[in-house]
């Protein structure tokens, strides 16, 4: 569960509500993968995802007491994440302009069974509207069903699943035209 | 979710989002920048102890100094982890606030933008 | 550096129209909460938040002065005398009872406490009242009550509170700005 001996993910929330630094830097260590994945695919840049992953991080240390156990811990952080970077790309347009850097957005393609296909979905998901990619990332990269993913998003349950049909759609119509998909 | 006439093709679909969409890791000093950006809030100052004086005709005499001292400094830490916890809630009901009169503000801007025209949508 | 966004002229300007305006005796700012068991114990998350003079006190010492955005917040909370929120997140939607709203609301009605702003979507199932407390000319308190499908949220602050130096917070402090775009990505059809 963390990279913190023998401690379980309760254990080092309690330990960093009591003030200790080790047992939070756990807690970074163990939710850093998630945080700046999402922060990666929403923003398409890894220095300003870098930046913003680092902000959610300091933002939880701030706002720990709010955090009542290790499930209301992900569930603030995909949040607080998501609403960050949408708010990050409504202020900085040339984060949506800056082309795609492509090997930024990959990933373990090493042991990928399709490289090429992965990375064409990945470039197809980052030019999605926001709303809509923070939808397809919470339910394809965190596997959040659509009730989960509205809770998260404060949006209405048929808004996440239109945004997911659409999306799936939109992806669906371009892997096939381009023959990544037959 | 998906269309049922693509049901096959969706499921597909699907299952390769999900590959390429594995989590990554962020670069090799991330969690020591949050850490450095954390070492950088206010934390509670240590009162320095006092040493501690033995002697045995004045051990009781000093016995009770550190004593004085350690409860002090003990009620000192207290004092600070309650405004550092007062002071993370503030920010916290700021927050609430400022979202709530967001959300007010949004109903009024859905309203005032609710046009004739659908959304196209993505 | 931030741009001020600009929805909050509106209710900033509400405020300073209606204090110039109205002269009322000393209202009771401060609402008497109930407990909401009600609503807690359906509740999947709950945040409940109590700062009184002392408290708020306790927790501006703990700010920093040479930071700005301390400065600011310092600045924000100088006039007040007390945060309250109670805030509930239900993990589905959720018609809470209204007998123990109700019971904030007939305060509300008091003299004393003016409606700024009530503002009502069936579509989404939201609703917002904003409450300001006037005395002698001079707003010394504020109440925000809002109700969505999966929370429910009820703030009094009391003391003088400068909405606009509110606004220039966020996005600072942790505090995020979350006025996600309503309904340009698309609606449910």
């Amino acid at each position: 569960m963390s990279g913190d001996g023998e401690c379980t993910g309760g254990d080092l929330l309690r330990r960093a509500l009591a003030g200790e630094r080790a047992a939070f830097g756990a807690l970074v260590r163990t939710h850093q993968r998630m945080v700046f994945s999402l922060a990666l695919r929403m923003l398409r840049d890894r220095h300003a995802a870098e930046d913003l992953a680092q902000e959610v991080f300091l933002q939880l240390y701030r706002s720990l007491s709010a955090v009542s156990s290790e499930a209301h811990l992900a569930f603030w952080l995909r949040k607080v994440t998501a609403h960050r970077a949408i708010d990050r790309l409504r202020r900085e347009p040339r984060l949506e302009m800056a082309p795609l850097e492509e090997a930024q957005l990959s990933a373990g393609e090493a042991h990928s069974r399709d490289p090429i296909l992965e990375r064409r979905l990945r470039s197809l998901v980052a030019q999605l509207p926001p709303a809509a990619r923070a939808v397809m990332l919470l339910r394809y990269q965190e596997d959040l069903d659509p009730a989960d993913i509205a809770r998260t998003l404060r949006m209405p349950v048929n808004t996440v699943k239109s945004h997911l049909k659409r999306s799936l759609a939109e992806l669906r119509e371009r892997m096939t035209s381009s023959g990544a998909l037959t | 979710m998906s269309d049922d006439r693509h049901e096959p093709e969706s499921n597909d679909l699907e299952r390769r989002l999900r590959a390429a969409l594995k989590p990554v890791n962020p670069g090799e000093g991330f969690t020591a920048g949050v850490m450095a950006r954390v070492a950088a809030e206010p934390r509670p100052a240590r009162r320095p102890r006092s040493p501690a004086v033995v002697s045995w005709l004045a051990f009781g005499l000093a016995a009770s100094v550190v004593l004085a001292v350690l409860l002090a400094h003990e009620w000192q830490v207290r004092r600070i982890e309650q405004g550092r916890e007062a002071r993370r809630q503030l920010i916290e009901a700021l927050r609430v606030t400022d979202e709530k009169l967001n959300l007010a503000y949004r109903v009024v801007n859905s309203r005032q933008d609710a046009a004739p025209a659908q959304h196209s949508g993505a | 550096m931030k741009v001020f966004f600009p929805g909050w002229h509106w209710l900033a300007a509400l405020m300073a129209a209606l204090t110039a305006s109205v002269a009322l005796a000393a209202p009771a700012a401060m609402l008497n909460l109930p407990d909401f068991d009600a609503l807690a114990a359906k509740a999947t998350e709950t945040v409940n938040i109590s700062l009184d003079p002392a408290l708020l006190g306790l927790a501006a010492g703990f700010l920093d002065s040479s930071n700005p955005d301390d400065a600011a917040t310092k600045e924000l909370i100088a006039g007040l005398k007390g945060i309250y929120v109670r805030n509930y997140t239900f993990d589905q939607d959720f018609s809470y009872p209204s007998a123990q709203v109700d019971l904030v609301r007939k305060q509300l009605a008091a003299p004393a406490w003016q409606r700024l702003v009530e503002v009502n979507n069936t579509k989404d199932h939201t609703h917002v009242q904003i409450y300001v407390a006037v005395d002698r000319g001079v707003a010394n308190g504020l109440a925000i009550i809002a109700s969505e499908p999966r929370e429910f949220t009820i703030v009094n602050i009391v003391g003088a509170i400068d909405l606009a130096k509110l606004r220039r917070l966020e996005g600072k402090f942790g505090i995020p700005k979350l006025d996600l775009p309503n309904g340009k990505d698309g609606q449910a059809k």
